[in-house]
């Protein structure tokens, strides 16, 4: 269970994150969205522990975050928004380093390694320099990383940015089969995926939490006569245009 | 300690791979050699130490090319949230990049052993003075290279990173050429940070605890501070 009470972020006087507050239970799938420069990815990095927040606390399954930071990174895998990749490396070579640092036991490793290429499809290009790959083989092996010590948690960043339609589907296929057994936080602009892949939506708006509600139900309170089936990419218009109207009026 | 050794053999195999460990060798070794060459050629003694003097100095030039991409290019390239974010120590990742780079530079180093064959071969070199000057050269080493990764956890630009060491370097080699400038006092704190005084004692084979200790704990003090740094991420 991830768990965040009041946290704040600020960056010298700018406040990136406000007293944001949202529970997420064990196997649920959570989008993420926002505007660009809402506070998706600095969040993320708090949820990750690369940044610390200024204030408030994140509980991951009941420990504390800054009390118990290593033990916590064992049971996440990141994708940040660029893929962490080492160009040089062999798609192979980058996970056995990856395995090796996020502690999978050295009799499991190349079990799962192979495991992993399978389930992104990297069996081809296993032996070729991570450099010389396409950006969707090079999304995929961001994933593969991420989920190379079986985690029970996933944080991706935007992982389909910059993928051409083909990859797009082949990643969003990838991460609907992740989910099975895991809690994913997926931050994205395209809304049309978190609609296929996610249960639950988090708005985040100028660092604040707007909205925190399943899908389902956020649907339907946006349903109306003239609209009963309107998409999350109207619902994310109208929170914005309505707290822009509130605005202007103030 | 394994994540850490995994670290330096990334770091280890990263030399190798962007084919930079062959270019400095290749480089360093000439130039050592030409050298080589020119002092004994000069000097007829079975000694090494002026060619360790010119280690030495070359050593202000190899250190900031060798360390510049440690934590520079990870920041860019953005694989340092993938470090930062796993499992592992912030102590563990500066360790064991250093202990990669340091084993780079001690490969190149042990190259040189050959020009001590080559005048035991023809002479009878003072060994204990050769021991201490190879050992005065990699303590030397090991400051410049603890020095460069620390300046290159500042930034992520190469080139700045590199800058920023070689100056802090050059300050500390020609500290002792400064000492004429200040008060006698200041003159001798200047003369014994700077490293020349130290190197020259262990390649004149004066062994002293405290030319040790000054580099050692040169050495401890970067690492401390590389660690400090790559905390800030803000």
């Amino acid at each position: 269970m991830i768990s965040t009470k009041n946290v704040s972020k600020n960056f010298g006087s700018f406040q990136a994150l406000k007293q944001v507050s949202f529970t997420i239970n064990r196997g649920e799938i959570v989008g993420f969205i926002g505007q660009n420069g809402a506070g998706k990815t600095t969040l993320m990095r708090i949820l990750t522990s690369y940044y610390r927040a200024s204030s408030g606390t994140v509980l991951i399954d009941g420990d504390e975050l800054s009390k118990n930071s290593l033990a916590i990174r064992r049971k996440i895998g990141y994708l940040p928004e660029t893929a962490p990749l080492y160009m040089n490396m062999t798609v192979r070579d980058y996970l056995n380093f990856a395995a090796e640092i996020k502690d999978v036991p050295s009799k499991n490793r190349r079990r799962q390694l192979n495991s992993v290429l399978e389930q992104c499809q990297l069996e081809s290009v296993a032996h070729k320099t991570i450099g010389t790959l396409s950006k969707g083989y090079k999304q995929r092996t961001g994933v593969a990383q991420a989920i190379i010590h079986d985690p029970a948690i996933l944080i991706l960043d935007e992982p389909t940015s910059g993928l051409d339609p083909i990859q797009n589907r082949q990643l969003r296929n990838l991460i609907k089969g992740l989910k099975n057994h895991r809690t994913v936080i997926v931050s994205t602009h395209i809304l049309s995926e978190v609609e296929q892949i996610a249960q639950r939506v988090l708005i985040i708006k100028a660092g604040q939490l707007i909205v925190d509600q399943p899908l389902d139900a956020l649907l339907n309170a946006h349903s109306s006569d003239q609209n009963p089936a309107p998409s999350l990419e109207q619902v994310f218009v109208h929170h914005h245009q309505e707290k822009a109207a509130v605005t202007d009026h103030d | 300690m394994t994540k850490l050794i995994s670290i330096a053999k990334k770091e280890l195999s990263s030399y190798f791979k962007s084919s930079m460990a062959y270019i400095v060798f290749g480089l360093m070794i000439c130039i050592f050699n030409i050298f080589f060459f020119m002092i004994i050629d000069q000097n007829r003694e079975a000694s090494l130490r002026d060619i360790f003097l010119v280690m030495d100095f070359m050593l202000i030039f190899l250190a900031p090319i060798l360390t510049m991409r440690l934590f520079s290019e990870e920041k860019l390239t953005g694989t340092m949230e993938f470090l930062m974010t796993s499992p592992i120590s912030n102590t563990a990742i500066v360790l064991g990049k250093y202990v990669g780079v340091l084993i780079l530079f001690s490969i190149m180093i042990s190259i040189t052993f050959l020009y001590y064959a080559i005048i035991e071969y023809f002479g009878s070199p003072d060994r204990l003075t050769i021991f201490t000057g190879y050992l005065g050269v990699w303590l030397e080493g090991a400051l410049f290279l603890s020095i460069g990764m620390l300046t290159s956890s500042w930034t992520r630009n190469q080139i700045v990173a590199a800058m920023a060491a070689l100056a802090i370097i050059f300050l500390l080699y020609f500290s002792s050429n400064l000492a004429a400038y200040f008060s006698e006092s200041t003159a001798t704190i200047v003369r014994e940070i700077g490293t020349l005084k130290h190197l020259e004692n262990l390649v004149s084979g004066s062994f002293s605890v405290g030319d040790i200790t000054y580099y050692l704990s040169g050495i401890v003090v970067c690492l401390v501070l590389t660690r400090v740094c790559i905390e800030i991420r803000d």
